[in-house]
C-alpha cells in the first residue's frame, strides 16, 4: 500500500515539476527571442513566473456560461490532464527508477496519449460557442491525423529494439553502443518530433487554438482553474513527449562514459538534460514560425509523414532481417 | 392505425419509400466587433460551412464619429486637429491634403523649408504605419515574434516625430501656410521661433539606417519563411481591373501590377527633387501586398535621407492673416496616405469654416472588395486577406 | 493636362476649372450616359468617391450661405485615371422634395457603398441599386444626419464658441480677444 502511495506521489511531483520547468523555459525563451526584459529580470531573475501564473489563475472566478453542457464541460479538462500524467508512469530514469516497467510500455504510451483527443473535442463541443466548436473540430482532425505518423515512427524503434518495454529499449541502445538516432532511426526521430509537436498543438501546428483567429479555440470559455488545468497539461504533455523521445531515440538515462553503478544517481539528471535540449528546440520553433493552415497541416500528415514513416519501417525491417 | 403484421397490408407497403435527407445549414459566424484580428471594431457576418466561407457581409459604423458633420461647425485650424485622428496610425499624413486644399483656395505660397519638413514627417508617418502593418500581419498569420521587433524599430521613428512636433500620433503640426513656427506660450518663449531640434539630423540618419536594416531583416525572416509563403502566396488574388473599378488605391493597387503613385502626380510637396523607386507587385496576392509595403519602407527611408541633406533654410510659415477666412470656391486635393489615396473635397463659402467637407478615405474603398475576395476562401485565409488589406477602422468609418 | 482639358471642353457643354479641379455639370437625366462616356472614351476607370451637398438657406449649425441658393441636392462624383493626373468631378442637381437618381453600380462597381452612404446620410434614393440599406448608422436610426436641418445636439447644449485663443504671429503681440464666428 505504501509503495503505491509513494509512486502516486512521485507521479504528481514529477508531472508538476516537469510542467514548471518547461513553463519557465518557454517564457524565458520567448522573452529572450522577442527582446522583452520582463521575464528575464523581474522577480528572482524571472523564476517566480510559474508561481505568479498559478496564483493568478487560482484567484479568478470560475465562470460557466449558461448554455453549456455542464457535466461534459466540467470534466473535459480532466481527460486531458489524466492522459498526460499517466504517461509519467512508464518513463524510466534508470533501470530500477521507474514507476511501472510494463512489458508493453510503448503500446501503453501511445494508447493513453490518444485519450487527450476526447478531452479536447468535448471541450470544444460543450462550450456553447461557435469559435470553440471550430477549434474542437480542427483539433479532432489534427490529433487523429498525427497519431498515425507518431505510432509508425515508434514502430521502427520497436523493430530495431525487439522489445516494447521502455527499459528494454534503453538497454538495447546501451548494448548497441550508439543511440537509435545515430544507429539508423534518423528519419524516425524527425517524424516523431514533428508528429509530437502536432500532438501537443504547439505552433506551427496550433490551428485548434489559433490565437489570432479563434481567440483560444476550444479553450475560449474556460476560466480560472479549469483553464489552468489545460495550460499545465499542455506543458506536461510537452515534457513527457520530449522525455519519451529522448528515451526512444537518444538513449534515455545512459551516457557512454560514466560508470553504471551510479546510474541511479546520474540517470535522472541525464534524462532531464536530454529532455530540456529537445524542449529548447521546440521553444525556438514555436516563437519563430507562423502557423500552418488546416489543409496544409493535413497534407503534411497524410501525404508526407505517413509514407515516409512506412518507408522507414520497411527499411528498418529489411536491415533487421538481412543483417 | 395500420397494423403492420396483418398480411393484407403488405401490398401497400411496397410502394411506400422512405427518404431521409439530412439537411445541413450553413453556420453564421459573427467575426464580431471584438476580435483579435480585425483592426478595430469591424464586424463581418460570415456564412461558413465547416471551414469554407461562402458569404461575407461587412457591418460598419461601430466607430462612426461624423467627421463631415463636425467639420461644418469648425474653423480651418480647428479642423486640422480633428482630421489627424482619421487614420491614427500615420497621424501626420492626414493633415497634409486638407491644409494643401485650404492653401490652394487661399492661393498662399508655402515656403520651401516648410515643404521639406512636411515631406520628411509624412515619410516618417509612412514608415511608422508600415511597421505596424508588418508586425500585426505576422501576428495574424501566426508568427508571434516579429511584432516586437517592428514596434521596437518604430519607437525610434516615433521619438523623432515627437521631438519635432510634440506628439507621437496626433502631431497637429501643420498650420495654414506652413508648419508651426513657435513653440510654447508665455512671455519668454513666444517670440522664439522653434525650428527643428538640435541633433535632429544625426538622429534621423541613424534611425533611417536602422529602418533599412530592419526592412532587410523582415524580408529574410518573414518573407523567406516557408510557412509564411505557403499561407500568403496565391491567396486573395486581386486583378487590376477590379481594383480600379472599386476605387482601391495605394499599396494594394500597386501589388496588383498598376504602377500608380500619387506622390508623382501631386505638386504641393517637393517629391520631384528626390529619387525613389515605386515597387510594383506581380500577382496581386497577399504576399505581393506585404512585399510592396516592405519595399516602400526602404524607399521612404531613402527619401528622408536625401531630404535631410538638401534642406533649404527660410521661414517656416507664410504670412497669413490672424483670422483665416478662405474665399469662396471648391477644390479636391488628394495625397498618398500610407493606406491609399486620401482626399478632401472642400466647398468653401467664404466663412470661417467650410460649407461642406467631404473626406475620401482609403480604407473605405479598400475593404469594399472584401465580399468579392473572400468568396470560397477558408477561414484562416480570411484572416490573412483581411490583414493584408491593412485598413484602420478610423479610416473606414470616419 | 491641357489636351485633356480641351477634349473635355469639346465633349461636354458645362465645364469649368476651379482651383485646378475640372468640374462637369450635367443634367440628372444624363447622369449614367455621362459616366459611361467618361469611362470608355476618356479612360477614367478609377472611381474615387460619390457624395452629395445639401444646399439650403436655413441651416441649424454652421453658417448659412452668403448668397441665397435654391434648396437642392447636388450629387458629385470624382473619377480619375491611375497613371496620369486626369481627374474630373461630375456634378448634377436634383430636387429636395423628390430626391432620386439612377445608380451607377452597373458602370462602376465601387459606387455601391458610396451610394449607400449617401442614401442614409441625405435620404437620396438610388434606383436600380442592388441593396440600398444603411451602412453606418444603427438600425432604427431616424433621420438623415448630413442634412443641414439636422441638429448637432452638442451644439444645442453649448453653441459654437467661434475662434478662440488665436495664436499670434511671432513678430506681432498676442491678442487676447476671442473673435466671434
Amino acid at each position: 500500500m505504501t509503495d503505491v502511495l509513494v509512486k502516486v506521489g512521485f507521479l504528481a511531483l514529477a508531472a508538476l515539476n516537469g510542467a514548471v520547468i518547461f513553463t519557465i523555459m518557454d517564457v524565458k525563451g520567448a522573452s529572450w527571442m522577442q527582446r522583452r526584459p520582463g521575464p528575464l529580470h523581474v522577480g528572482l531573475r524571472g523564476f517566480i513566473f510559474p508561481l505568479a501564473e498559478i496564483l493568478k489563475f487560482v484567484q479568478k472566478e470560475d465562470i460557466i456560461p449558461t448554455e453549456v453542457d455542464r457535466p461534459v464541460f466540467k470534466w473535459a479538462p480532466a481527460y486531458v490532464m489524466v492522459s498526460c500524467v499517466a504517461l509519467f508512469a512508464v518513463v524510466p530514469m534508470s533501470p530500477t527508477l521507474v514507476v511501472a516497467d510494463l512489458e508493453l510500455g510503448v503500446f501503453f504510451v501511445l494508447a493513453i496519449s490518444s485519450l487527450g483527443t476526447i478531452g479536447v473535442l468535448t471541450a470544444g463541443w460543450s462550450s456553447a460557442n461557435k469559435y470553440s466548436l471550430m477549434g474542437g473540430l480542427r483539433a479532432a482532425g489534427q490529433l487523429i491525423a498525427y497519431e498515425l505518423p507518431l505510432i509508425l515512427a515508434v514502430v521502427g524503434v520497436v523493430i530495431q529494439a525487439e522489445t516494447m518495454s521502455l527499459v528494454g529499449i534503453v538497454e538495447k541502445q546501451i548494448e548497441w553502443g550508439v543511440p537509435f538516432v545515430v544507429g539508423g532511426q534518423v528519419v524516425g526521430f524527425l517524424i516523431f518530433m514533428v508528429a509530437a509537436t502536432a500532438e501537443m498543438m504547439r505552433v506551427p501546428f496550433d490551428m485548434p487554438i489559433g490565437e489570432s483567429e479563434l481567440t483560444m479555440g476550444f479553450m475560449t470559455e474556460y476560466s480560472g482553474i479549469r483553464f489552468l488545468i489545460f495550460y499545465i497539461s499542455e506543458y506536461m504533455n510537452m515534457f513527457i513527449l520530449c522525455a519519451i523521445a529522448s528515451t526512444l531515440f537518444l538513449g534515455g538515462y545512459h551516457v557512454p562514459l560514466l560508470p553504471t553503478e551510479w546510474v541511479n544517481f546520474y540517470g535522472p539528471v541525464v534524462l532531464l538534460t536530454k529532455t530540456v535540449i529537445l524542449g529548447f528546440i521546440l521553444v525556438a520553433v514555436r516563437w519563430s514560425q507562423p502557423r500552418f493552415r488546416e489543409d496544409q497541416l493535413q497534407n503534411l500528415a497524410w501525404k508526407i509523414l505517413i509514407p515516409a514513416s512506412l518507408i522507414n519501417i520497411l527499411v528498418t525491417a529489411i536491415m533487421k532481417v538481412g543483417f | 392505425m395500420v397494423n403492420t403484421l396483418d398480411p393484407q397490408n403488405f401490398n401497400n407497403f411496397s410502394e411506400a419509400s422512405v427518404s431521409v435527407e439530412i439537411e445541413t445549414e450553413d453556420m453564421t459566424l459573427n467575426i464580431g466587433p471584438q476580435h483579435p484580428s480585425t483592426h478595430g471594431v469591424l464586424r463581418l457576418v460570415a456564412k461558413v460551412d465547416g471551414e469554407k466561407v461562402y458569404d461575407v457581409k461587412p457591418v460598419l459604423g461601430y466607430m462612426h464619429r461624423g467627421y463631415e458633420k463636425l467639420a461644418e461647425v469648425r474653423s480651418y485650424p480647428q479642423i486640422t486637429t480633428l482630421v489627424n485622428r482619421i487614420d491614427w496610425v500615420a497621424g501626420f499624413s492626414n493633415e497634409i491634403p486638407f491644409i494643401a486644399g485650404a492653401e490652394r483656395l487661399m492661393e498662399i505660397e508655402v515656403p520651401e523649408r516648410a515643404k521639406h519638413i512636411r515631406l520628411i514627417l509624412t515619410e516618417m508617418a509612412r514608415i511608422s504605419s508600415h511597421f505596424v502593418f508588418n508586425g500585426a500581419y505576422a501576428l495574424e498569420v501566426g508568427a508571434l515574434t516579429p511584432i516586437f521587433y517592428a514596434m521596437e524599430d518604430r519607437e525610434r521613428v516615433l521619438d523623432l516625430i515627437e521631438s519635432v512636433t510634440g506628439g507621437r500620433f496626433h502631431p497637429n503640426f501643420n498650420r495654414i501656410g506652413g508648419v508651426k513656427p513657435a513653440a510654447g506660450s508665455g512671455p519668454t518663449t513666444k517670440k522664439d521661433i522653434q525650428d527643428l531640434p538640435a541633433g535632429f539630423y544625426r538622429d534621423t540618419k541613424v534611425a533611417m539606417q536602422k529602418v533599412i536594416e530592419a526592412a532587410d531583416q523582415f524580408q529574410n525572416l518573414i518573407g523567406g519563411n516557408e510557412v509564411f509563403k505557403k499561407r500568403t502566396k496565391n491567396v486573395g488574388i486581386l486583378t487590376a481591373e477590379t481594383a480600379e473599378a472599386f476605387g482601391v488605391s495605394g499599396p494594394i493597387l500597386r501589388a496588383s501590377g498598376v504602377k500608380s503613385d500619387l506622390r508623382t502626380l501631386t505638386d504641393y510637396l517637393p517629391y520631384d527633387q528626390f529619387e525613389y523607386d515605386i515597387p510594383v507587385g506581380e500577382n496581386g496576392d497577399c504576399y505581393d501586398r506585404w512585399d510592396v509595403r516592405v519595399k516602400e519602407m526602404v524607399e521612404s527611408a531613402k527619401i528622408v535621407l536625401q531630404a535631410i541633406d538638401s534642406m533649404p533654410s527660410g521661414p517656416l510659415q507664410a504670412k497669413v492673416p490672424k483670422v483665416i477666412k478662405v474665399p469662396k470656391g471648391r477644390t479636391y486635393v488628394r495625397a498618398e496616405n500610407p493606406k491609399g489615396e486620401m482626399g478632401y473635397y472642400i466647398v468653401s463659402d467664404g466663412g470661417l469654416g467650410p460649407y461642406r467637407l467631404k473626406v475620401r478615405t482609403a480604407s473605405f474603398s479598400n475593404i469594399s472588395i472584401l465580399p468579392l475576395l473572400l468568396e470560397g476562401a477558408l477561414l484562416p485565409d480570411l484572416i490573412a486577406i483581411m490583414g493584408s488589406l491593412d485598413f484602420v477602422l478610423g479610416d473606414v468609418d470616419r | 493636362m491641357e489636351e485633356f482639358l480641351s477634349k473635355i471642353n469639346e465633349n461636354f457643354i458645362n465645364t469649368d476649372v476651379e482651383f485646378e479641379t475640372i468640374n462637369i455639370k450635367v443634367d440628372s437625366s444624363q447622369w449614367v450616359e455621362t459616366h459611361q462616356k467618361l469611362k470608355d472614351e476618356f479612360d477614367l476607370k478609377f472611381f474615387s468617391w460619390l457624395s452629395a451637398i445639401d444646399w439650403d438657406n436655413e441651416v441649424s449649425i454652421g453658417e448659412a450661405p452668403k448668397e441665397s441658393v435654391s434648396p437642392s441636392f447636388e450629387i458629385i462624383t470624382c473619377l480619375s485615371n491611375v497613371s496620369n493626373n486626369n481627374l474630373v468631378t461630375v456634378s448634377t442637381t436634383i430636387s429636395k422634395l423628390e430626391p432620386k437618381i439612377t445608380s451607377l453600380v452597373e458602370i462602376y462597381a465601387g459606387a455601391n457603398w458610396h451610394e449607400r452612404e449617401a442614401y442614409e446620410m441625405f435620404g437620396i434614393n438610388f434606383e436600380n441599386h442592388p441593396n440600398l440599406e444603411k451602412l453606418y448608422l444603427p438600425d432604427g436610426y431616424e433621420g438623415n444626419p448630413m442634412l443641414k436641418s439636422f441638429e448637432l445636439i452638442s451644439r444645442e447644449v453649448k453653441p459654437w464658441p467661434g475662434e478662440v485663443d488665436v495664436e499670434g504671429m511671432p513678430e506681432e503681440p498676442e491678442s487676447d480677444e476671442s473673435v466671434d464666428g
